[in-house]
């Protein structure tokens, strides 16, 4: 046996094993995960000028795979979500119109009397901060890959980011158990609404990039993926300590994140992909702001496992809850979880 | 303020995030650094083809010994077992490294998760690497004036030259230790990526790193909101962090966790990330000068006072 070989079965023994036995929620077997590739070239690392000489993503897919543009176009619209819920979060307006052209099916945020998303009265000088901080960096991956993708660049779809009862996130809020199945929730009401719609977001954003670039050929690419897989991991770690930090003093905070993380798992599949912010061992309940499995390896989902999420349905459809008109681009199908 | 204003302002906040870290500059800056480091990086990947997947994972190896070994001593008072040190190469011991009577319980807690995550990192690469895996080499993680800890203090400018700093001595000293070491976990594993041939190990490498920025964000993430009362405690980070960026050469792979004024409002900056909004990469050989503490090419130093074992143990020469 070479040595290469012994030390790839002795991961997949090793992962499979412990996935068995994950600290914490662990609700199911483990093993599907996609265990698939991850080629991290390319050395783009200087922000002096940020110059990255990208190659043009290829469109056209060969027969029964996914091109890099698709990958990329999948991350686009994620990203459109998330920058669209900070800035107006954040700054009370969303992108610019330039940023939201692009192929296919052009959308609109969602808007309502009672329920346009609007800028959160922050209370704690701090939230409000790191909103802003989170909003730049989020609109920056949406230029980003605009950039990338040139005029391959899908348009923003329909995204549906209300505060009111018709609301995507009073729907997820419902569904996870976080309020009563006629109850509101309002993401821009308070900072601590905000933090949890935050939350919503941002581990998944960490587990679909880690599976989006197994997908992707390009090294270039791939390497722009794991820079940006690595800063929602940082805001993913910042949100959390500070639900984990509020919640002492506001239990309901802590068990709405769970509840929150328990939801996301529901829809994705049997595979435990997620983790609330708490871990009780021994009768001792303690901080669990990172959520990975036994051997400290953060989740991975797939793109299909993403749009169960972010569509709110365990069942293989092309659109709903945030984005109710679907995605645009080749990858819009979530998969069948259940 | 207009939406288009906002996209500027993304801008904005990048440049001047940059424009504070140049301001600190200790060495000089080439101008036109974005397109050298690319080339760097490529060059040496290129360059050491012979590199085997397992000399990386070795390499990694080395710095989750010397972060399980901090923490664990930090958070429990004791080091990694004895079963998870031996290996190929020469096995050392770890200097210095004790509990620290935590007084704010949520640190306590963060450094017992960040120690059993890392203490995790230890046991699957040395279960990945079998018989491959190098031992754990020697370690100063002491808290005393001989401690790679006050070297990396004095140097940075976080205590005088003759001063001691003790990362056991208290939350905040515990919370700037880590910060030493978080934020070039991020970059060392993102770097070390090129590397990596075989597809498993690189997506494994991936979920290593994404753990590493959650850690990373705690610790800036804690050490901010103390710092709004303990101003101190943004600066000696800043200090931190330039020190870094002084080792790994010119190009500017560091942030601290200042916050900067964006349209008259205050942005923090608890994610290091370049202009895209992406994390930064450093090459293993920049990671030696950091864990070294030394520019210049060396196989030993600072933290590793007989150098990692494996084969990739040279810094580079900045």
């Amino acid at each position: 046996m070479s040595e290469e070989r012994f030390i790839l079965d002795v991961i997949e023994e090793a992962s499979a094993k412990r996935r068995s036995d994950r600290r914490r929620f662990m609700r199911m077997a483990a093993g599907a995960g996609a265990v698939g590739g991850l080629a991290m070239l390319g050395a783009c690392g200087s922000d002096d000028n940020d110059v990255i000489v990208l190659p043009t993503p290829t469109p056209t897919a060969t027969a029964g795979s996914v091109t890099d543009a698709d990958v990329l176009n999948f991350a686009l619209q994620l990203e459109y979500l998330e920058a669209q819920f900070y800035s107006y979060a954040a700054f009370g307006a969303g992108l610019s119109a330039s940023l939201q052209a692009g192929t296919g099916t052009q959308g609109s945020v969602a808007t309502s009397t009672s329920g346009q998303p609007r800028q959160v009265a922050f209370q704690d000088p701090l939230v409000a901060q790191y909103a802003r901080e989170i909003a730049y960096d989020e609109i920056a991956h949406v230029t980003f890959l605009r950039n990338a993708l040139g005029s391959s660049a899908v348009a923003q779809p329909a995204i549906n980011l209300s505060g009111d009862a018709n609301g995507a996130f009073t729907a997820a809020a419902r569904a996870a158990g976080v309020i009563g199945s006629t109850g509101t929730f309002d993401p821009y009401a308070s900072d601590e609404n905000f933090l949890l719609a935050a939350y919503i977001f941002e581990d998944v954003g960490v587990t679909a990039y880690m599976g989006g670039v197994t997908l992707l050929s390009n090294k270039t690419f791939v390497e722009a993926a794991a820079g940006i897989h690595a800063a929602e991991a940082y805001h993913a770690g910042l949100v959390r300590s500070v639900i984990y930090r509020k919640g002492l003093s506001n239990g309901t905070l802590i068990t709405a994140a769970n509840q929150i993380s328990d939801a996301r798992d529901s829809l994705d599949g049997s595979t435990d992909l997620d983790q609330g912010i708490t871990v009780t061992a021994n009768g001792v309940t303690s901080a669990n702001i990172v959520p990975a499995d036994s051997n400290a390896v953060a989740f991975v989902r797939t793109p299909q496992q993403v749009l169960n999420v972010v569509y709110l349905n365990k069942a293989a459809v092309t659109g709903g809850g945030f984005f109710p008109s679907g995605l645009n681009g080749n990858v819009r199908t979530s998969a069948a979880s259940g | 303020m207009t939406e288009s204003a906002h996209l500027l302002d993304a801008f904005d906040a990048r440049a001047q995030r940059r424009d504070q870290r140049r301001a600190f500059f200790k060495t000089a800056m080439g101008a036109a650094a974005a397109g050298v480091a690319a080339f760097t990086l490529t060059s040496k990947a290129g360059a050491q083809s012979t590199i085997t997947d397992a000399d990386i994972l070795n390499f990694a190896l080395n710095l989750e010994y010397l972060e399980a070994q901090f923490y664990a001593f930090a958070a429990n008072g004791t080091g990694l077992a004895s079963n998870q040190l031996t290996g190929t190469g020469t096995q050392g011991a770890v200097t210095g490294g004790k509990k620290v009577t935590f007084t704010d319980p949520i640190v306590e807690q963060y450094a017992r998760e960040i120690a059993a995550d890392e203490a995790a990192h230890v046991a699957f690469l040395r279960t990945a690497l079998g018989s491959s895996a190098v031992a754990q080499p020697a370690i100063n993680i002491s808290g005393d004036a001989n401690g790679a800890f006050t070297a990396a203090a004095r140097a940075s400018g976080v205590i005088d030259s003759n001063a001691t700093f003790d990362p056991y001595a208290s939350d905040e000293n515990f919370l700037l230790g880590a910060y030493i070491f978080e934020d070039v976990g991020v970059t060392a594993y993102k770097g070390a990526s090129p590397l990596i041939s075989n597809k498993t190990f690189l997506q494994a490498a991936a979920g290593i790193l994404a753990v590493e920025a959650y850690h990373a964000a705690i610790v800036r993430t804690t050490l901010y909101a103390k710092g709004i009362q303990t101003p101190a405690l943004i600066t000696a980070a800043g200090k931190i962090s330039d020190a870094r960026d002084s080792l790994d050469g010119t190009t500017d792979l560091d942030q601290g966790i200042a916050a900067t004024t964006v349209g008259g409002q205050l942005v923090s900056n608890i994610v290091p990330l370049d202009s895209n909004g992406i994390a930064f990469s450093r090459t293993p050989q920049q990671v030696l000068n950091i864990v070294y503490l030394n520019k210049a090419s060396a196989t030993l130093g600072g933290f590793f006072p007989a150098g990692v074992n494996g084969t990739l143990r040279a810094s580079a020469a900045n």
